[in-house]
């Protein structure tokens, strides 16, 4: 019976396996593949190269670009998601009535296009949309919002925390729902009150949602292409030069694909150590408090 | 009992993964099935083929008129218009395509620099080893366009369905007020016009460009083409893989835009509208625009608010007949169709074109001037023009403007002619003579 019920487990793993298989599994080997060739993604001809691609990738200004920015973008955007996803589910929790409704509202910039909140963005920003030019007539101040090394990623970062807080807070409030009321009981038993409950009974229970939440954070930042494509190109001087451009440029618009797929497979070592590296703080952090 | 009950589960359950196998197979198979490349083929005694439009619903409606007409008088013709995907950009859908083997038999929107990347992978077929492709070029009067349009080894890959040569829309009415009767056309006389705006208006510019601090490589062709060109008079830029730009137009154009950047008659920031809004007095300008301000700037009046004309020129002398750069793109018939398919795609582009009406319905329904030399003087044409009077300079100028670089390096070369050169110049971080010196050396590096 035993060997039934394994033998039906994988059964119904197996469109999901199968799926990784087609779509995932074999793709990357192809890339990895690929990634030592010469290929230009058209021609039926290409050569091996060696590590050729991943030597020119290393020396690569715009590849060096395209690692510590995804960092600074990592640093903006990880903070500003997971506090604002928090702060909405909060809300979301202490809502007496039409908790759904206030949860969809927060979620629909999620299903928002990403050119059309860029293009929306973009008409905010410019030179001569009536914000700035309140700014200049109130203020004296003229903002170069996407002209600026430290403005632009900034801009992006905040972009696609307005995007994604919504759908994170989801995650929060699934957590702050399975919390036990018992435990609050006892800790006000204990004395803990106002931020003292938030703080050392809220947050640490609420381990299993911050740890999805930011792992799915830092997942993300390694995949942003849509915003900066079309808010910034990767500029000003490489300011928001992501992987995915990078990628991009190099397979699609300069037909390097053999070199495009190299950074691509960088890309994928490079997300995946850094997830890993995120993984390990958080189950720190966990264990701590008690999830093993 | 126990045993019949188990062993019943079992061959339920045997049942189960058999159906549950069954229909994960056959979702793989029906997922992995890739069409031919092409289209289908020949059925029923009928050639099928696909025709990729471009991504705008004028001319896809334009291209399927087409084929339903041709195939109402083709019996043995099946053609299947659809749109060319865009992930994200329709060159990025197009190699995509070949990669899967799912490429079209024929598309449009192909431009010259992309053409000479499909054609060095030997993804595109050359038009002029068709037969009646002489006669084609002939009868829709267009000898000296493609004349612009050959590749190095005299090889036609793209025969082009529209060229618009770009040209710049002045505001007229601030220039009136500034003292002008009519718009520059001269670096001096721009410069003038330029410091004099700033004199009355220090909040208005010259020119509104994002791009020019854009390393942005198709951009260029909308700045940097537009004056190199006239500078240089159409002189070639990349030529057998080579860099044959003329030096001195080369450097004139960087000094221009120093002159104007240290001026500070150039926006540099994205701006909404900035040329309707009177916010800049001058912009490149592609036809395109006419039917966007038909339906929100119905002010924009030719003759009364702007006027049209060629890039300026860094003399009085090339003033008479300058050049431009050639917002063009055309067909190509890809490699991995059959024979019979190209040939087929062929005849009907062949059809297309030899009737002059058929280039009047592009022209009415697209606003994008035909590739043809006699676009101006035709008959066909005259009264469309008459009633569209903005195009008429666009129509007057096709012979004066020259197609993008055929290069396979052409986003390299472009990107490099932004980051090295013209970026900077823009910024004030390089003067023009160290700008070009630096974009020179730059693409040697690359065409080598």
């Amino acid at each position: 019976m035993e060997k039934s019920t394994a033998r039906l487990g994988w059964l119904f793993a197996s469109p999901y396996l199968i799926y990784s298989l087609i779509f995932f599994l074999f793709p990357l080997l192809w890339a990895t593949y690929l990634a030592f060739t010469n290929w230009n993604l058209i021609s039926p001809d290409y050569e091996f190269v060696g590590i050729s691609n991943f030597i020119e990738a290393f020396f690569s200004e715009s590849v060096r670009a395209a690692f510590f920015v995804t960092y600074k973008f990592l640093g903006m955007f990880v903070p500003i998601a997971v506090v604002g996803a928090l702060m909405l589910a909060m809300i979301i929790h202490t809502l007496p009535r039409f908790k759904g409704l206030f949860s969809v509202a927060f979620f629909l910039p999620y299903l928002a296009s990403g050119v059309a909140s860029a293009i929306v963005v973009n008409g905010v920003l410019s030179y001569n949309s009536p914000f700035n030019i309140w700014l200049r007539g109130t203020f004296g101040l003229d903002i170069d919002w996407l002209g600026s090394s430290i403005l632009a990623p900034l801009i992006i970062a905040l972009m696609m925390a307005w995007k994604f807080a919504g759908y994170y807070a989801l995650l929060f409030v699934a957590g702050l729902e399975s919390i036990p009321k018992d435990i609050y009981e006892a800790a006000e038993i204990d004395g803990a009150v106002g931020f003292k409950k938030f703080w050392y009974v809220t947050l640490p229970m609420l381990y299993p949602s911050f740890y999805t939440v930011t792992i799915l954070a830092v997942g993300l930042m390694f995949g942003i292409f849509t915003e900066p494509y079309v808010l910034t190109g990767g500029g000003p001087d490489l300011a928001t030069h992501t992987w995915q451009l990078e990628i991009y440029s190099q397979a699609f618009e300069r037909l390097n694909a053999g070199y495009g797929t190299a950074i691509a497979v960088i890309n994928s070592i490079v997300t995946f150590g850094s997830i890993l590296v995120f993984r390990k703080i958080l189950e720190k952090w966990g264990a701590r408090h008690g999830w093993e | 009992m126990n045993a019949i009950t188990n062993l019943e589960g079992e061959n339920k359950m045997k049942k189960l993964c058999f159906v549950l196998l069954l229909m994960i197979s056959g979702l793989i198979v029906s997922g992995c099935q890739s069409d031919s490349g092409g289209g289908e083929g020949s059925s029923d005694g009928k050639v099928e083929f696909e025709f990729w439009a471009a991504p705008n619903p004028t001319q896809e409606a334009f291209w399927e008129d087409m084929a339903q007409q041709y195939m109402e008088e083709e019996d043995g013709v099946s053609i299947n218009v659809t749109p060319m995907p865009e992930s994200p950009s329709s060159e990025a859908g197009i190699q995509s395509a070949i990669a899967a083997g799912n490429a079209p038999a024929i598309s449009e929107n192909i431009s010259r620099g992309f053409a000479a990347q499909l054609a060095a992978s030997s993804a595109i077929v050359p038009f002029n080893e068709f037969e009646g492709y002489e006669k084609l070029i002939q009868e829709r009067q267009m000898e000296e366009t493609m004349s612009s349009w050959t590749f190095t080894d005299d090889q036609q890959f793209v025969l082009p369905v529209y060229s618009n040569p770009m040209l710049f829309a002045w505001r007229t009415d601030i220039l009136a007020e500034l003292g002008f009767d009519e718009a520059p056309r001269t670096y001096d006389e721009v410069l003038k016009a330029g410091e004099k705006l700033k004199e009355k208006y220090p909040e208005k510019f010259l020119w509104s460009r994002a791009d020019l601090v854009k390393p942005t490589w198709h951009a260029r062709w909308f700045d940097f083409f537009m004056l190199y060109n006239a500078a240089s008079d159409g002189n070639n830029f990349v030529e057998d893989n080579k860099l044959v730009a003329d030096n001195e137009a080369a450097v004139e154009t960087f000094k221009f835009f120093s002159q104007m950047a240290e001026g500070d008659m150039l926006l540099t920031r994205e701006a909404t509208d900035p040329f309707e809004s009177g916010d800049s007095i001058m912009m490149d300008i592609g036809p395109w625009t006419f039917s966007y301000w038909d339906e929100k700037f119905p002010e924009m009046v030719e003759g009364e608010t702007y006027e049209l004309t060629m890039p300026p020129v860094p003399s009085e002398e090339g003033t008479e007949n300058p050049k431009t750069f050639a917002d063009t793109k055309g067909l190509s018939i890809y490699a991995s169709a059959t024979k019979e398919q190209q040939q087929a795609a062929f005849d009907f582009v062949n059809w297309v074109f030899s009737k002059p009406e058929n280039d009047l319905e592009w022209f009415e329904k697209t606003n994008l001037p035909p590739a043809r030399d006699d676009l101006a003087t035709n008959d066909a044409f005259t009264e469309f023009l008459e009633e569209n009077s903005e195009l008429k300079k666009y129509a007057d100028n096709i012979p004066n403007a020259v197609p993008p670089i055929a290069s396979e390096k052409t986003a390299e070369v472009q990107e490099l002619i932004g980051t090295e050169g013209l970026n900077p110049v823009v910024k004030g971080e390089k003067d023009a003579e160290q700008a070009w010196e630096d974009v020179r050396n730059a693409i040697d590096g690359v065409l080598e």
